[in-house]
């Protein structure tokens, strides 16, 4: 267990950044934070590095009780989302920093930062001030410099932001590669979604302070647990339906007059809120099959890949997107719109 | 928790209660007499001998404590309790500290009321020593280190231990003199407390007067002190604003050399603009002799007055306005001027509608600042103010004067503190809590818009003549030094230098004759001393106030504040009535000039840090935590570094404003320690200008000469460019 949170506050004030939560981060593993800014994920993060001391509870890194010991002292190494590179430094003279800090010889400081340096295929590049390199090679000598001090975990705060999309994408998966090669301990904080699921090993949805979830991304896309998660992890439709049990393991679900039957074990019959993912709705034109609900299209637009739609239906909006580019419809057609039992998920007790 | 910090502390604790003298010395340390007398002399015993043979029994439960604190080391136990025991054993050693420090004096004990309490006391003590000096810093850091175990300011001891220094150093030398300038006011000759006294100081005609308004004769000296402030406030911000906007909105082509302007009030002892105007409008100026000259008129003594002081002040403090204000106008972003200007509105519209009221937290600023250094001068009203006296000037007469009267002095002090406190607040208000800053830390790509014509026209009218007129007063102190007397014989002479800073080779070496060089030698030394502390002290101040969160932050910093407020005189005779008396006995020492300096200073240094500070990104800081480096490594490698223009800035500030003070030393000074600044104002009381302009001129020389030094030896900061985008929200 290399990192471990127990009923961890931390207050400003009287203002609770984060109301008390517990979580475990396994050795070898990558970690995500994930929520909308403001829901105390970075502060969950600072409280790890110790930038920030936990206002109650108990912090253990790699069975070690850290709670009031700081940054300084705990064996962590972060990167930040502004990369915080010395800029009075070398590329070199940055990752040697926390070696020498933590006592060893400059030569031997030197060759672990050259080690580094090659580790993130920045070999090199010592000499050059951060101010001369790209924003990608400016990540790289961010994670060299938390890497070469072999941390019990380490840290990255939303490194991705200040990147373009392209390169975000190259450099999360750089990031993946380099954590699974050396089996380090990570634990990530980021407000992607998208992001979060193609990195993580296991992901903590935070909002408002606490902890909504936690689980393996397929785990928090196909059963999110609150209406919160359903909108947050991918898109979805909220609606209010009826939820009839079939057996132990399946309902069916019926919104206004179409009926679809989704595996679930844990709902109970009566009314229900129900979330749609938009690529679960097939958009047929009217009639269409029967069960299917009939709808309008209140607004269509094409992106290339695939057709979006706004369909009024007597279920309320619904938001669908559509693979077949080659005959779109357009705003005013009537539609029957078909539900795949996978991506209808019921998301809250019955509001009895 | 393996740290020895702790332990070396209470080693060193009780190593000073038992090997130096508890009480300071006449002679000072370094005679080394006291060796032989540690445990028997009365005078020289340490803490330890003081309790054991001299029967000073109150100073055991000092040490006792501290001894308590030793104990908690050696005994193993978890970090927290540790840190809590220590907490209370230090923080119960330096109250008993303070309160016997308090409670007995030169008299025994200081009150009626501790007498009545328990019975007269037959020891007495004088001032604090390095003893005990010692033992209440060693008491400081295991408080600290106590806190920080704990878990207070992140758990970092360094950080605590440099929280509570700057801390206790502002709470002893500046919340301390005040608060005794508060007693003593209400205070009679013989030091009893009667409240009633205060208010019949205060209520003094000579103070209130409006005999000027209605019937002849004079205005009290308060009413003297606000009109000459107000109007110096308003005049130093109109004319700081024309040259603000005229540097960075017109095409002026001498803008490097306005430029110049702000320097020269750094470098300028205050009163020095004042010789300046004698010099051309004195008695033997150049106006009257040639009003004398061409029309026969005789001349006068116009200057000496309200209008000379003003007209001083204006010329002294305008480049003060301008360096304040040229940052406010390039503050206020081109793009919302360009936005306006898509908006339909027209330059003129634009630049009353946008562009001025951005800069009215500035224009409230600058005003301020007017303020209060008009209330603060000393030099220029006792150099021009003939019979126009203001609350500065009074106050010096009251302490140095015939009347001897300190709770006069107080009293007239705290009216002044009142005055610049007030000006404060109204400043706070006017401002109020809306933010009007327009630099974000996005790139501006829009360009100033130039000024509306008539707006240009109007500055440059202002500003220009006001400018080479300064240059011509600058230029007529320097010739005033090299001519015979001024006014009569205008023969070129070196003769003033030479009464000033001859050096004579004799048999016996060099001898510096010169009449100048005593002073000069003291101010040169003690400034030298007392710069690095205001820099280090106020860069510290600035780091843990921008860089730390902890508890009573916005306390601190606005202590810092205002003492940035309180006027050089009011710390003057503060430290007068705080410093003569134990426990803290250093009225008449280069010590107490060094401390005044650095109290005094220190603020704009805290100012100075935090704003370059504010523009490093905090993640570079937290970035060396993470990567192992200690609170003081993180300052020596990562901060200082990035910090030199701000430790070029404090360093030079420092050492500067010490040379050319006058306000606060001028009741510190003694014949041992004279200072070039006071040395200087008595001459020109005694009419002996020629002398006092050369010293002047050596001492802007010596100034000038001194900051490229710094300059050199700190460098520039390595830096290609600043790279650390902002930080965005933090979730």
């Amino acid at each position: 267990m290399s990192v471990e949170f127990q009923n961890v506050v931390k207050r400003y004030g009287t203002a609770a950044a984060v109301a008390g939560i517990s979580f475990t981060v396994e050795s070898g593993t990558l970690v995500t934070l994930l929520g909308p800014s403001g829901c105390g994920k970075t502060t969950t993060l600072r409280m790890i590095a110790g930038l920030e001391l936990a206002s109650e509870g108990r912090i253990l890194i790699a069975g070690r009780d850290v709670t009031s010991l700081g940054a300084t002292q705990r064996d962590v190494s972060m990167v930040f989302q502004s990369y915080a590179l010395f800029p009075h430094m070398s590329v070199l003279e940055n990752v040697c920093y926390g070696l020498r800090r933590s006592g060893l010889a400059r030569d031997e400081a030197t060759k672990g930062a050259r080690e580094g340096l090659a580790t993130v295929g920045l070999a090199g590049y010592d000499e050059r001030q951060p101010s001369e390199l790209s924003g990608g090679q400016q990540q790289r000598v961010a994670v060299a410099r938390a890497l070469v001090l072999k941390p019990s975990v380490m840290l990255f705060d939303e490194p991705l932001s200040n990147l373009d999309a392209r390169l975000r994408r190259q450099m999360r998966e750089e990031i993946r590669e380099l954590q699974q090669r050396l089996g380090l301990t990570v634990v990530y904080v980021t407000h992607d979604q998208q992001e979060a699921m193609a990195v993580s090993d296991r992901i903590i949805v935070m909002n408002a302070g606490r902890i909504e979830q936690q689980g393996s991304p397929r785990d928090l896309y196909e059963r999110p647990a609150t209406p919160f998660l359903a909108r947050f992890m991918g898109e979805s439709n909220p609606a209010r339906g009826s939820v009839r049990r079939l057996d132990r393991e399946q309902i069916v679900v019926r919104l206004s007059d179409s009926e679809v039957v989704v595996a679930d074990s844990a709902a109970v019959d009566g009314e229900a809120t129900v979330a749609v993912r938009p690529e679960a709705i097939t958009v047929e034109v009217a009639p269409g099959p029967a069960g299917a609900l009939p709808g309008t299209i209140a607004k269509a637009s094409y992106l290339g890949t695939h057709m979006e739609y706004s369909i009024d239906t007597a279920a309320g909006a619904l938001f669908a997107t559509c693979p077949r580019v080659e005959r779109p419809l357009k705003a005013g057609d009537e539609v029957a719109l078909v539900l795949a039992s996978r991506g209808v998920i019921v998301v809250q007790d019955q509001a009895t | 928790m393996s740290s020895r910090a702790p332990l070396l502390w209470s080693v060193a604790g009780l190593l000073a209660a038992v090997a130096l003298p508890w009480y300071a010395l006449q002679e000072g340390l370094d005679s080394g007499a006291w060796l032989t007398g540690l445990w028997s002399s009365e005078d020289y015993a340490s803490g330890l001998a003081q309790i054991i043979q001299h029967g000073r029994w109150w100073l055991a439960p000092v040490l006792a404590a501290l001894a308590a604190c030793l104990a908690i080391c050696l005994v193993p136990t978890s970090r927290e309790r540790c840190g809590a025991w220590l907490m209370i054993a230090s923080a119960a050693g330096l109250a008993l500290f303070v309160a016997q420090g308090l409670a007995i004096g030169l008299r025994g004990w200081s009150a009626d009321w501790l007498v009545a309490a328990f019975g007269e006391l037959a020891g007495r003590q004088i001032g604090t020593g390095a003893g005990a000096a010692l033992v209440m810093i060693a008491l400081l850091a295991l408080l600290s280190i106590g806190l920080a175990l704990r878990g207070a300011f992140g758990g970092d001891a360094f950080v605590a231990g440099a929280i509570t220094t700057v801390a206790a150093s502002i709470l002893l030398f500046t919340a301390w003199p005040i608060l005794r300038i508060l007693v003593q006011a209400f205070q009679d000759g013989d030091g009893v407390f009667r409240p009633a006294l205060l208010l019949e100081r205060l209520a003094a005609e000579k103070i209130w007067s409006v005999r000027c308004l209605v019937g002849g004769g004079r205005c009290g000296v308060a009413w003297n002190t606000l009109i000459l402030a107000v109007c110096c406030a308003a005049g130093t911000t109109a004319l700081g604003l024309a040259f603000a906007l005229i540097a960075t909105r017109t095409g002026f082509h001498f803008k490097r050399t306005l430029r110049v302007l702000t320097v020269l009030p750094i470098v300028t002892p205050p009163f020095v603009i004042g010789l300046a105007l004698i010099l051309v409008f004195g008695r033997a100026g150049l106006v009257n002799q040639f009003l004398d000259w061409s029309m026969g008129v005789a001349s006068t003594r116009w200057i000496y007055g309200f209008q000379g002081v003003l007209l001083a002040q204006l010329f002294a403090f305008t480049p003060v306005a301008f360096l304040v204000l040229i940052g406010v106008v390039e503050g206020v972003s081109p793009t919302l001027e360009e936005a306006s200007q898509t908006l339909r509105a027209d330059r003129w519209a634009t630049f009353t509608t946008v562009s001025l009221p951005l800069m009215r937290p500035g224009l409230a600023n600058a005003f301020l600042v007017g303020f209060i250094e008009s209330i603060a001068d000393f030099g220029n009203p006792i150099v021009l103010g003939g019979d126009y006296g203001v609350l500065s000037t009074e106050i010096y007469f009251a302490v140095v004067g015939a009347q001897l009267d300190y709770g006069r002095a107080a009293a007239l002090g705290l009216l002044l503190l009142a005055f610049a406190l007030g000006a404060f607040f109204v400043q706070r208000r006017v401002v109020g809590q809306g933010s009007y800053a327009t630099i974000s830390g996005k790139g501006d790509s829009g360009l100033p818009t130039p000024l509306p014509d008539a707006a240009r026209r109007a500055a440059l009218w202002v500003a220009v003549p006001w400018a080479v007129f300064t240059f011509l007063l600058y230029g007529f102190a320097f010739v005033g030094g090299l001519v015979k007397v001024w006014g009569r014989d205008y023969t070129p002479t070196l003769d003033h230098y030479t009464k000033a800073f001859a050096i004579e080779r004799t048999a016996d070496g060099l001898i510096w004759s010169g009449a100048a060089w005593n002073s000069f030698w003291t101010t040169v030394k003690l400034a030298a001393i007392a710069a690095p502390l205001t820099a280090a002290l106020g860069l510290i101040a600035a780091w843990i106030l921008v860089r730390q969160r902890f508890v009573g932050r916005a306390t601190l910093e606005f202590a810092t504040m205002l003492s940035f407020a309180v006027p050089g005189t009011v710390i003057g005779v503060a430290y007068v009535f705080a410093f003569n008396v134990p426990p803290i006995e250093i009225t008449g020492t280069a010590m107490i000039i060094v401390l005044c300096f650095v109290f005094r200073n220190m603020p704009v240094g805290v100012r100075a840090g935090m704003a370059a500070m504010s523009q490093i990104d905090r993640s570079l800081d937290e970035a060396s935590a993470t990567l192992r480096g200690r609170a003081p490594q993180t300052l020596v490698y990562v901060v200082l570094p990035l910090l030199r223009p701000a430790i070029v800035g404090a360093l030079v500030y420092g050492f500067v404003r010490a040379v050319t003070t006058v306000s606060a030393v001028v009741f510190l000074v003694t014949a041992e320690y004279e200072l070039a600044t006071t040395y200087i104002i008595l001459r020109v009381i005694n009419g002996d200008y020629g002398i006092a302009i050369a010293y002047s001129c050596a001492l802007i020389v010596l100034m000038l000469a001194v900051i490229l030094l710094i300059q050199f030896v700190v460098g520039e900061r390595r830096l290609g460019r600043r790279i650390a985008p902002p930080l965005g929200g933090r979730a």
